[in-house]
């Protein structure tokens, strides 16, 4: 791939093949089982919150560059590059918004009979929250298990901090 | 959301997230209860039951699925792979991604634990430039790794001019990721 390419895309990170392989969702789910298994929930969301800060910084750093348009710019290429998702991107005033109709995690993970970690849909919030804290937004996520919505709006005081119930029980 | 996309890169760093929570012994343990042991259980269930028949049904489609360039030799005896372009290093090397001290290390950490349950051991050698050769034989088989040209023939990625960039991490009937010596 060209340099030039890399820096048109909205991705930080990118791959020759145009779509990632699906069965590495076997891993993440594995991921998050290991950590909880051995370290806990908290160690669990710390390494959601960690991924965020440092893995993802080059989001952050977009989407602090570009605004909510940056981010829904974000969302539609990392979408389009995994297989099977059915996501719409909605750019509002005042958010960008994330109607996930199918989550290719969640898809494929239940196409081969996985075990889902119960709290698989937190890390949407946990990672996004991460990401956007240091691009000075916030992220919201309702929903999960297949489906939910995700909102990534400019941070400020008076909106209500994520309801964890919100996010549903993956199975 | 944390896609597979770029699945590479993020597996790259959990090892040093995980390394600097629990050290060493935390990545190892990782590579073989979390990838051997659950996200690649279809592979350790393919080869626990069929060996070298059920290491090509896995490695077929999975390395085509990855994007990867590689030979494939098999005997009744021996299945080698002599990879030319690893897809997952390479990912990393084209984006300037290194978090890890050694990320070809993960491989023999899932592989090496599913082969020694699965009655096999493991000659291998990488060069952390995206190229490396297996050599996989049943534990009684005491047959040493081939002289580079032999089983493989032009395929043999040790016949790559660059092959020692400038040094090679080299594994011998092993099945641990510990198990390795370098070689200039």
């Amino acid at each position: 791939m060209l340099a030039a390419d890399k820096v048109e895309s909205p991705l930080p990170y990118t791959d020759t093949k145009p779509v990632g392989h699906a069965d590495f969702y076997f891993a993440v789910n594995a991921t998050f089982r290991f950590i909880l298994r051995h370290h806990g929930e908290e160690a669990l969301r710390k390494y959601w919150q960690d991924i965020g800060r440092s893995y993802y910084r080059p989001v952050a750093e977009r989407w602090r560059e570009r605004g909510l348009a940056g981010v829904a710019d974000y969302w539609r290429a990392f979408f389009k590059a995994e297989p099977g998702a059915d996501v719409e991107v909605i750019e509002a005033e005042d958010e960008t918004r994330l109607e996930v109709r199918v989550c290719p995690a969640i898809r494929h993970l239940r196409a081969h009979e996985r075990e889902i970690v119960p709290t698989f849909c937190q890390h949407c919030y946990f990672v996004n929250e991460a990401i956007a804290e240091a691009a000075g937004m916030t992220a919201r996520v309702c929903g999960g298990n297949g489906c939910c919505t995700q909102r990534f709006m400019k941070r400020t005081t008076d909106l209500p901090s994520q309801n964890l119930e919100d996010i549903a029980t993956a199975s | 959301m944390i896609g597979c996309y770029d699945f590479c890169g993020h597996y790259e760093w959990t090892f040093e997230w995980l390394r600097k929570v629990g050290g060493h012994e935390l990545v190892k343990a990782y590579w073989d209860e979390a990838i051997h042991h659950d996200s690649q259980l279809h592979a350790s269930k393919l080869i626990g039951e069929k060996g070298i028949e059920g290491m090509k049904e896995y490695w077929g489609p999975t390395l085509a699925d990855e994007g990867a360039v590689y030979e494939r030799t098999v005997t009744e005896d021996v299945f080698r792979i002599d990879m030319h372009e690893c897809p997952s290093k390479g990912f990393l090397l084209n984006n300037g991604l290194e978090q890890y001290r050694d990320y070809c290390d993960h491989c023999m950490g899932w592989i090496g634990p599913l082969m020694k349950k699965a009655g096999f051991v493991i000659d291998h050698e990488h060069n952390h430039c995206g190229q490396c050769w297996w050599e996989i034989r049943r534990k009684d088989d005491s047959t040493p790794a081939s002289a580079p040209g032999t089983l493989s023939s032009q395929h043999d990625v040790r016949l790559r001019p660059a092959w020692k960039s400038p040094h090679t991490d080299h594994y011998e009937r092993a099945t641990d990721p510990d198990d390795k010596t370098a070689v200039s």
